[in-house]
């Protein structure tokens, strides 16, 4: 059965955290920029915290919105790739291929979510941090885009693991690095193609919208507004 | 090569020597492509230019467009099928960008097709012997015969020199 | 115009074997322009992308600006050359060379510039669609293919409209300059004798080609547009880039070249040749697509505030109220408010007026590109991703290298070839043959006895100009 991978995130239950956001760079080598380069907006966040708030200190009102990779069914960022460095794969993943992208960075501007980012430099660990890199991932040296997979490596060697030992793959055995990682378990992630995922029962949701879905990319992140009458603050 | 020409200033004058040379030529035993006009600039509205004002190439100019169209969609739509990789919901081959690369390779070859041609009837590159004098970049129109029969050196220096030219000169 | 073919000769091919201190000095400059750029893309190769001023979420920047601005410019030749020809304006007949040259430098600087922004760009030549090891062929969905495709045809096109007018005139420099010359100009003319049947044929394609580039030329800076417009962000998912940015090329095309022409005519002793007239025609040609660009910045503007799109108005705003005010503001002051009583004022519209109007105008479309690029960026749909940009000294050395390349460009054409085309001019001195054959004939003595008009020319049988 074709997987089409997808994930929900309670909006209800985000504390705002971001133990995603370092999950993600541990699992994918994403290289921390640094104060000075961070500060020139040169951060790799595949996954980001979105905060928002109304109002002053104490009666701040606050929102968060962890935002990454919406691995659309029609992206806007993979028909402009010249190189075909974007593309969609069969299971429903925008992939992003390194050894074809050239650095054009029309996939990026097409992006209306802004979750691609590009080395502008070649990434750099300082000993000991460099014995700490994934094997499963591979390290992008400058001029080449990237965002989040939904942690491919991870779909891939599920699926590897389970097509050894002849069965399906079961609701929940694996998940990305921040679904993982999720203390208030926010953060759902599985097949909507199985009806009785998680996942796909979520979607189902009466809370359950899309991030900018007017704009017609039809995303595959599904995000679970807060019950009417509550706040995070 | 030898030729015989004299040059005017004025292009009646030339059309009167070649119509002259034409009229005489059968019986001086001279052909029609011995007769050569050379000028400087363009003239238009004068028999010796306007009878080879007959081209196709604005035929030739249309099939090489229509080439260069089946040509550019049939590569496009070759390469999106060879290796099919989907891209954001769009078919594999959409008429509508298709559309624009066909467009363009069909002013391509449309441009192309007819510079070749250009090349091609105007007998260029040729490096081999031409007939020109310098007085040419002065604005006179030079008229002469290339390799003249001996026996009728004579009378086409008559004729050159009755249609208006004061010099004529051998090469 | 009281000048003999041999003047005209002597008048143009002069500025080929003369060369003035002026010359060389003007060269070492734009020499040490593209020398400053080629060390600054050096720099950038070697480091990455990260010397320059982009971030997240501006990608594109100075860059892209360039690479936009040169296309537009590149239109010039195609207006003077193919639409003049087809109208027959006769005034376009000292024009056209220097405008034709402007375009195929021009494009070719423009082409290079995506090469140059690449992030990996030693890996360029995927862009070209060869049979590969890969086994993978470019993606022609891509708006940057069709960028690739039409310039490659506009540059084809253009370089051949160049040159295939420069037959006759090489063919004229072979006879009439000595030296070492003489071989460069005996291979460029191609052996070209003068005959009649190859004029025609020179003719019949040049009248085809002009038919043919201006669609091209439509078709490029549309698709160039296309680059923003294809995209869903605010700001640029518009209908209206194509025509925008058309008009915007032929505005700043038209600039460029009353610019170049001015140059040349100081520099080169063209006074005779690129007269008052030409710049005043050129002025109301100016005129007309500043009005033009008016109409569409406005268009484009309303339709975006009335339209009341809270991430179309963010971006709106920060045009033009916001951090890019000034620059929005510099823009209006320099395509419009400067040029319009320069160029609609008939007693200011002479060669230094034009001039003035040009160079204002050439700085605001710059201006246009980068505020069409960089507010969108800046200001996409999640506040949270709104950034800033500033440019690094590695950009601004770049942006500086591309003027410094086409004045060398233009520096070295000029020194080879006649910046006006002879034959073409001469063509327009010679009086024009239909007009003898139609000529009304009458008796003199006839009309001075009916009318008493003692003294009355006859009608002339050839017109003078």
């Amino acid at each position: 059965m074709t997987h089409k991978w997808a994930m929900v995130i309670d909006l209800d239950r985000c504390t705002g955290c971001e133990a995603c956001v370092v999950a993600c760079h541990a699992e994918n080598n994403i290289g921390t920029a640094g104060a000075d380069q961070a500060a020139r907006g040169r951060a790799k966040h595949w996954i980001r915290v979105e905060r928002y708030w109304e109002g002053e200190y104490p009666n701040a009102k606050l929102r968060f919105q962890p935002v990454l990779c919406q691995q659309c069914d029609d992206a806007p960022c993979e028909p402009v790739c010249p190189t075909y460095a974007s593309y969609h794969t069969p299971e429903g993943l925008n992939a992003q291929v390194y050894n074809r992208c050239i650095g054009t960075r029309f996939c990026a501007n097409a992006c209306p979510y802004t979750v691609r980012f590009l080395n502008f430099y070649n990434p750099e660990w300082d000993k000991p941090l460099n014995l700490q890199l994934n094997p499963d991932v591979s390290v992008r040296s400058v001029g080449i885009m990237e965002k989040c997979t939904f942690c491919v490596q991870r779909i891939r060697s599920a699926e590897i693991q389970a097509e050894s030992e002849k069965r399906e793959l079961k609701d929940g055995e694996f998940n990305p690095a921040c679904v993982q990682t999720c203390p208030p378990k926010a953060m759902v992630f599985g097949d909507l193609n199985d009806p009785n995922s998680e996942v796909s029962r979520l979607a189902r949701s009466g809370r359950s919208t899309k991030l900018l879905g007017e704009l017609g990319t039809r995303p595959n992140v599904n995000y679970l507004q807060q019950e009417s009458g509550k706040n995070n603050g | 090569m030898k030729a015989l020409y004299a040059l005017y200033s004025d292009p009646d004058a030339a059309q009167r020597a070649v119509n002259s040379l034409k009229l005489s030529g059968g019986s001086l035993g001279i052909g029609e492509r011995q007769i050569v006009v050379v000028s400087s600039e363009p003239f238009d509205g004068y028999d010796f230019s306007d009878e080879h004002s007959q081209t196709r190439i604005f035929l030739i100019a249309s099939l090489g467009g229509i080439c260069g169209a089946l040509l550019g969609l049939l590569f496009v739509r070759f390469t999106q099928f060879v290796y099919p990789l989907p891209t954001g919901g769009m078919p594999i081959a959409p008429h509508w960008t298709n559309g624009i690369i066909t467009y363009e390779t069909t002013m391509l070859g449309a441009i192309l097709t007819t510079v070749v041609t250009l090349l091609v009837t105007a007998q260029l590159p040729h490096f081999g012997p031409r007939l020109s004098d310098p007085e040419i970049w002065q604005g006179k129109i030079l008229v002469g015969v290339t390799d003249p029969p001996e026996k009728a050196r004579p009378e086409l220096e008559k004729q050159l020199r009755l249609a208006g030219a004061s010099q004529v000169k051998t090469v | 115009m009281a000048k003999t073919a041999e003047q005209i000769r002597a008048d143009l091919l002069r500025p080929l074997v003369r060369t003035s201190p002026a010359y060389w000095f003007a060269v070492a400059v734009a020499g040490s322009m593209v020398l400053a750029g080629v060390f600054a893309f050096s720099y950038q190769v070697y480091h990455g992308l990260g010397v320059w001023g982009l971030n997240w979420p501006v990608f594109w920047a100075f860059d892209i600006t360039n690479f936009v601005f040169w296309i537009g410019i590149s239109h010039a030749g195609t207006l003077i050359s193919a639409i003049l020809r087809l109208a027959n304006a006769s005034w376009r007949r000292p024009v056209t060379r220097c405008a034709e040259a402007i375009t195929v430098f021009a494009l070719s600087i423009g082409a290079i510039i995506p090469i140059c922004h690449l992030g990996r760009p030693w890996l360029f030549f995927w862009l070209v669609p060869y049979p590969s090891e890969r086994h993978i062929w470019p993606n022609f969905r891509s708006p940057l293919l069709w960028d690739f495709v039409a310039i490659l045809t506009y540059l084809s096109g253009s370089s051949l409209f160049l040159l295939l007018p420069m037959i006759p005139d090489a063919g004229a420099a072979r006879d009439l300059v000595k030296g070492w010359r003489k071989h460069l100009y005996s291979l460029m003319s191609l052996g070209w004798e003068g005959t009649p049947k190859q004029w025609h044929r020179l003719e019949s394609a040049m009248h085809i080609m002009a038919i043919a580039i201006i669609p091209v030329a439509v078709s490029v800076h549309t698709i160039v547009s296309w680059d923003f417009a294809m995209t869903p962000v605010p700001g640029w998912h518009s209908t209206i880039f194509g025509p925008y940015f058309v008009v915007g090329a032929i505005f700043s095309g038209v600039a460029g070249l009353i610019l170049a022409m001015a140059l040349l005519r100081k520099f080169l002793h063209l006074e005779d040749y690129l007269e008052p007239i030409h710049f005043d025609h050129l002025g109301k040609l100016l005129l007309t697509f500043s009005l033009l660009w008016v109409y569409f910045t406005f268009a484009e503007h309303i339709t975006a505030w009335y339209g009341n799109d809270v991430a179309e108005m963010n971006v709106l705003w920060a045009t033009i109220r916001g951090p890019f005010a000034p620059l929005f503001w510099a823009m209006v002051f320099c395509n419009f408010i400067i040029p319009f009583p320069l160029l609609a004022i008939k007693r200011l519209r002479t060669i230094t007026g034009t001039c003035i109007a040009s160079c204002t105008i050439v700085i605001g479309m710059w201006l246009e590109r980068f505020l069409i690029i960089v507010p969108t960026l800046e200001t996409k749909f999640l506040p949270y991703s709104w950034g800033s940009y500033s440019p690094t000294w590695v950009e601004i050395t770049l942006t500086v290298a591309g003027f410094g390349m086409m004045a060398l460009l233009y520096l070295v054409f000029s020194k080879l070839v006649p910046m006006i085309s002879m034959w073409e001019l001469e063509a327009g001195v010679r009086k024009a043959p239909i007009y003898r054959r139609q000529a009304v004939h009458f008796e003199p003595q006839a009309a001075t006895a009916k009318a008493g008009l003692a003294g009355a020319e006859p009608f002339a049988t050839d017109v003078s100009r």
